[in-house]
């Protein structure tokens, strides 16, 4: 009999947080930029083939500096996920593979969200991927007319 | 001292001039490496080994300007050591437009996938070792000299590289004859995961020039001509390539040889790809360049993505070669980045 108590806990605690679990990995994500060249707008397909390193410059001709969250995070992971379809091992991967053949610079890893932001907002041509915005004067981009992806 | 303050005027006017072309930009420079140590069942014998140190740096020098450098540290028996180092990249890139950019140095030779895509990265490599068409010294592996390359261009994502080099028989540091090297190598992505590129490669080897080891008895004119098709994807991975080669000299006229492999992998989870390759060398009886000597393989394996720096596997690889005969192994390796 007590075991089935047990039991019962486990299957409540597991119905709760398993569904929040999933919703954090399921948020939205927010881009966000900095004022000196990257655009205000986006579509899509744009705005993944910039993360992927396939765009060196913008059209003034910044170089493009892409700011993501370390993998390990629940918004790495997310931004993985939702922006790249892969896994934060296969990012990884992706993107040493491409540094070796020399062919684009890594993106630039945060801890934090607000040192992400921070990086975005003082480096012109710096495009990131948030999940939260803070209150620092950072600006975002419009992905398919969408404020959140 | 009149003098003195003279030159430091001038070497901090420089430094000013170059801050203020260089606005706010530290330099950043990452080194990397890759390692592999493995095993080897053959003949029924067990040996233990270990191969290439590869040591690999980039750095960003400014917005435009950025250096790759790639060194090897190896088993040399000819070596007091027994080790040896070799320099196989060094690349000074400059991205003068979008994405447009002319590189300078010593490069992997922009023909074949393989070459360009994983060389001396075996953390990389889909299989334990490279395909024959790049063990067996088909290609032409680096190419010392300029080369105008760009990438992702389009909605295609079209990309080219056009390279003139010193060429074969060429030493790093300066050409062995006034011919010049010229490899034009094209590519499309049209769907994720999936690249088809075709290459050039046009030099031509002096007589008396030393390739490979070997001292070339009259000149050849050599022309490869090679096409690529790789897909790594979600499920399913699957590479291929082809070398056609044809070197001409004047006791023999133009001689064909061809070199093509076909590689297969299947994702049964993210970390275990069950894996296949067929290898192929074919050459004619007049063939005076390459080792005369038509060679089959067939690989099967089996590896385990621990994590994107380390990677096990296992293999089996039969060979049949016209001139050594049967000849198979079993080996087990790990390959890691750090």
């Amino acid at each position: 009999m007590k075991t089935n108590y047990i039991s019962i806990l486990f299957a409540l605690i597991f119905g709760i947080f398993l569904p929040m679990s999933l919703r954090a990995q399921d948020t939205d994500l927010i881009i966000i930029r900095n004022e000196v060249s990257v655009p205000s707008e986006m579509d899509l397909s744009q705005l993944k083939s910039v993360l992927r390193g396939e765009k060196y410059r913008w059209k003034d001709g910044s170089k493009v500096v892409v700011a993501l969250m370390k993998t390990n995070t629940p918004v790495g992971t997310n931004t993985c996920r939702k922006l790249y379809n892969m896994s934060s091992n296969e990012l990884n991967k992706y993107f040493l593979a491409l540094v070796f053949q020399g062919k684009v610079k890594a993106p630039t890893f945060f801890n934090s969200e607000s040192e992400l932001a921070s990086f975005v907002a003082e480096t012109p041509g710096a495009i990131g991927v948030l999940q939260n915005v803070y209150e620092i004067p950072v600006k975002t981009i419009l992905v398919d007319g969408k404020k959140q992806i | 001292m009149e003098r003195f303050s003279g030159c430091a005027l001038i070497v901090i006017a420089i430094l000013f001039g170059f801050s203020i072309s260089n606005p706010l930009y530290s330099q950043n420079t990452k080194i990397r490496g890759f390692v592999e140590a493995h095993s080897v069942l053959k003949d029924g014998e067990v040996s233990f080994g270990f191969g290439e140190q590869d040591l690999f740096i980039t750095s960003e020098l400014n917005d435009h300007l950025s250096f790759l450098g790639e060194t090897v540290f190896k088993y040399d028996p000819n070596s007091s050591t027994e080790f040896s180092v070799s320099i196989e990249r060094i690349v000074i890139k400059y991205n003068y437009k979008g994405n447009h950019s002319v590189l300078v140095g010593k490069h992997h030779t922009p023909i074949n996938y393989w070459n360009d895509t994983y060389h001396h990265g075996r953390v990389f490599f889909p299989t334990v070792e490279r395909p024959l068409l790049f063990a067996a010294n088909i290609l032409p592996l680096h190419t010392t000299g300029v080369s105008l390359q760009g990438l992702n261009l389009g909605s295609l994502k079209f990309g080219y590289e056009v390279m003139i080099g010193n060429g074969l028989g060429s030493n790093q540091i300066t050409d062995n004859d006034k011919r010049k090297s010229i490899a034009i190598a094209v590519n499309i992505k049209p769907i994720e995961h999936l690249q088809i590129g075709m290459s050039y490669y046009n030099d031509v080897i002096s007589e008396g020039a030393e390739v490979h080891g070997m001292v070339i008895d009259e000149k050849i004119k050599q022309q490869l001509l090679s096409g690529s098709v790789a897909y790594f994807g979600k499920k399913y991975e699957f590479l291929t390539e082809s070398t056609f080669a044809f070197n001409k000299a004047a006791s023999t006229g133009s001689v064909p040889a061809n070199a093509s492999y076909m590689y297969g992998g299947y994702k049964v989870s993210e970390k275990w790809i069950p894996y296949l390759r067929f290898d192929i060398l074919n050459f004619q009886s007049d063939e005076i360049y390459y080792d005369n000597e038509d060679r089959k393989s067939f690989v099967l394996g089996l590896r385990f993505e621990i994590n994107y720096l380390a990677v096990v596997k296992l293999e089996y690889q039969y060979e049949d070669r016209e001139i050594l005969g049967e000849v198979d192994k079993l080996t087990a390796q790990i390959a890691i980045g750090f």
